[in-house]
């Protein structure tokens, strides 16, 4: 009953004015029927549209410059990352899912090492759980100001002058990257976490150094709002474009910051919490109209609440160990010879879920079966709904809004 | 009082104003003695305090890769000239750098601290062969650049279960 998407959720959760099949496009639409004398016309916009954040495809059938139909093609960048989950062992794993969501990676890790440990019936030190919870926080603020500035890029700049914002949220997006790199050495691929805990204990220093970067990125979010709040030729290009319902967004299995852009209130962080936040309390930002526009504002909630957050960790890590078993010495050091778990963690993006079924390869050290249950793939099914009865021009204004990440909606 | 247009455009322009004289972050590629003291890139194997080879040939390192880079041919076990103690060696040692993923599994689970990561970059080269790292690479790179901070035993000691102190390590440099 606490989750949103569950059938029985009390209404006075639910915005107004959504009921269920109100207009909405219709994705199979049959063009035989259409309108003969119309001026039809095909266009693919990808595979490698720099615009479509990986490589993708979107077929649109056009009506003039209006869109009529539109079908999304992913899959061209498989890597077969989930049957290479079952040859690799569980401790193997971690360095493996760094790959899939390219700009989360952090995240990623977590998200798989959750699933073993549930898998396995292993307990995380709390100092551990903090450890991931922070990195997490900083994992979201780094991937929502990549997205930001991927975002105004993609809507043509801003009156600031052309990719201003983007070379702003990249300039502090390395602050991130610089704090990750003196905990774990690696800028973007990590192999932080392992089984039972982390790999990586805090380095001296590294607490005043994380403060740093987050007084900066407070201080710049204003600036990035007077550069996007406060001009109107973003709020046209946003407001009132790409409405996803809430009805639709949860029948399409959408989470994170575009669900919750829709109108529903629903984050793993506060409802089936994880890692440390059960010990803390989250905000979670919601906006009701969701558009465009919506998403770019739940987007900067969460970046001004995960820095709150971060603050707030940082100065009361608990000692102790940073992981419950010792270090693997060899890969089958774990193994689970049986059983199944599903578990999932917020991500920057949505829930990402681990399906793993125990038992497979070299006596139980491997998984029988693993499935990734990505967020930036439903955000992708959204493309069909939310396109429709818009021009060319605001396909990568609705494209961009919804942050999918190919990589890990092809896996 | 609230222009269309000009007031946006004109706070736009303020922030675009103020950044002109902000520190330039984009000049040049990053010295690398100013990276992080756990900067992590290219490959080396070291020699023991006794100066013999530190590498055993004992193959973990090749097993966990997930990436099977590595391969190891042991020489099998002999007495070492150094302290007459009888101990494995290591025949051939290759670690291709083309599919490594610098994941640091290999240089945790040694037991002999033997392969360690460098603070250096690898140097792009003309051929593939370049970028494969023979034993004998391995060992001028642990001779003549600079080694990360960490090592086997050091990476097992930080996850050990039964530690409770508090003591971090090694200081973040650049943190100060």
């Amino acid at each position: 009953m606490s989750s949103p998407l569950h059938e029985q959720m009390p209404w006075h959760r639910r915005a107004p004015g959504t009921e269920r099949g109100s207009r909405r496009p219709d994705p199979h639409l049959d063009l035989g029927k259409y309108d003969p004398e119309a001026d039809l016309m095909a266009l693919n916009m990808g595979p490698q549209h720099p615009s479509t954040h990986g490589v993708f495809r979107v077929k649109m059938f056009l009506d003039g410059e209006v869109i009529i139909k539109a079908v999304p093609y992913p899959g061209y960048l498989h890597r077969g990352v989930e049957k290479l989950c079952e040859k690799l062992t569980y401790i193997q794993l971690t360095p493996i899912v760094d790959k899939h969501d390219y700009v989360a990676p952090m995240t990623n890790e977590q998200a798989i090492n959750v699933a073993i440990e549930e898998l396995v019936g292993v307990e995380v030190p709390r100092r551990a759980r903090w450890l991931r919870t922070i990195l997490a926080e900083m994992q979201r603020i780094a991937s929502h100001l990549l997205w930001l500035g991927t975002f105004t890029l993609d809507i043509g700049g801003t009156i600031g002058g052309g990719a201003s914002v983007m070379m702003y949220t990249f300039r502090e997006r390395e602050l991130i990257l610089d704090c990750f790199e003196a905990l774990t050495g690696g800028r973007f691929h990590y192999n932080t976490h392992t089984v039972g805990g982390n790999r990586h204990d805090v380095p001296s220093g590294w607490d005043a150094m994380v403060k740093r970067a987050m007084r900066t990125i407070g201080a710049r979010l204003s600036e990035y709002e007077a550069e996007c709040s406060d001009n109107e030729i973003f709020l046209m290009r946003t407001r009132n474009v790409g409405i996803i319902d809430q009805y639709l967004a949860m029948e399409l299995g959408l989470t994170g910051p575009n669900l919750r852009a829709s109108g529903v209130d629903h984050d793993l962080r506060r409802d089936e919490p994880f890692h440390a936040y059960d010990e803390i309390d989250v905000g979670v930002a919601v906006a009701r109209s969701g558009d465009c526009y919506a998403r770019y504002q739940v987007r900067m909630a969460e970046i001004k609440e995960s820095v709150r957050l971060v603050n707030l960790l940082i100065d009361g890590i608990p000692t102790g160990p940073i992981a419950a078993l010792r270090g693997a010495k060899s890969p089958i050091a774990i193994k689970a010879k049986s059983g199944q778990v599903y578990s999932a963690i917020e991500t920057p993006r949505g829930e990402l879920g681990t399906y793993i079924i125990g038992g497979g390869d070299q006596k139980g050290a491997a998984a029988y079966r693993l499935k990734i249950r990505p967020p930036s793939l439903h955000a992708v099914a959204a493309l069909p709904y939310a396109l429709v009865g818009h021009t060319i021009s605001d396909v990568v204004t609705i494209l961009g809004s919804l942050d999918p990440i190919m990589g890990e909606v092809d896996r | 009082m609230r222009i269309p247009y000009v007031t946006g455009s004109g706070r736009a322009l303020w922030v675009t104003f103020r950044n002109f004289f902000r520190r330039r972050v984009t000049e040049g590629i990053r010295p690398q003695e100013s990276r992080e003291k756990r900067y992590k890139a290219s490959f080396a194997l070291v020699h023991n305090d006794k100066g013999e080879e530190a590498c055993i040939g004992c193959d973990l390192c090749a097993k966990i890769c997930p990436s099977a880079v590595i391969t190891v041919t042991s020489a099998g076990k002999r007495v070492s000239p150094v302290d007459g103690k009888k101990r494995g060696y290591c025949e051939d040692f290759t670690l291709d750098l083309q599919a490594c993923i610098y994941c640091e599994l290999c240089v945790q689970v040694c037991p002999t601290d033997a392969i360690v990561m460098l603070r250096v970059q690898e140097e792009p080269g003309y051929s593939r062969e370049d970028l494969v790292l023979t034993m004998d690479k391995l060992y001028a790179n642990g001779r003549e650049k600079p080694l990360y901070w960490g090592k086997g035993s050091l990476l097992m000691e930080m996850q050990d279960p039964k530690r409770s102190r508090l003591s971090p390590p090694e200081p973040a440099e650049g943190a100060s």
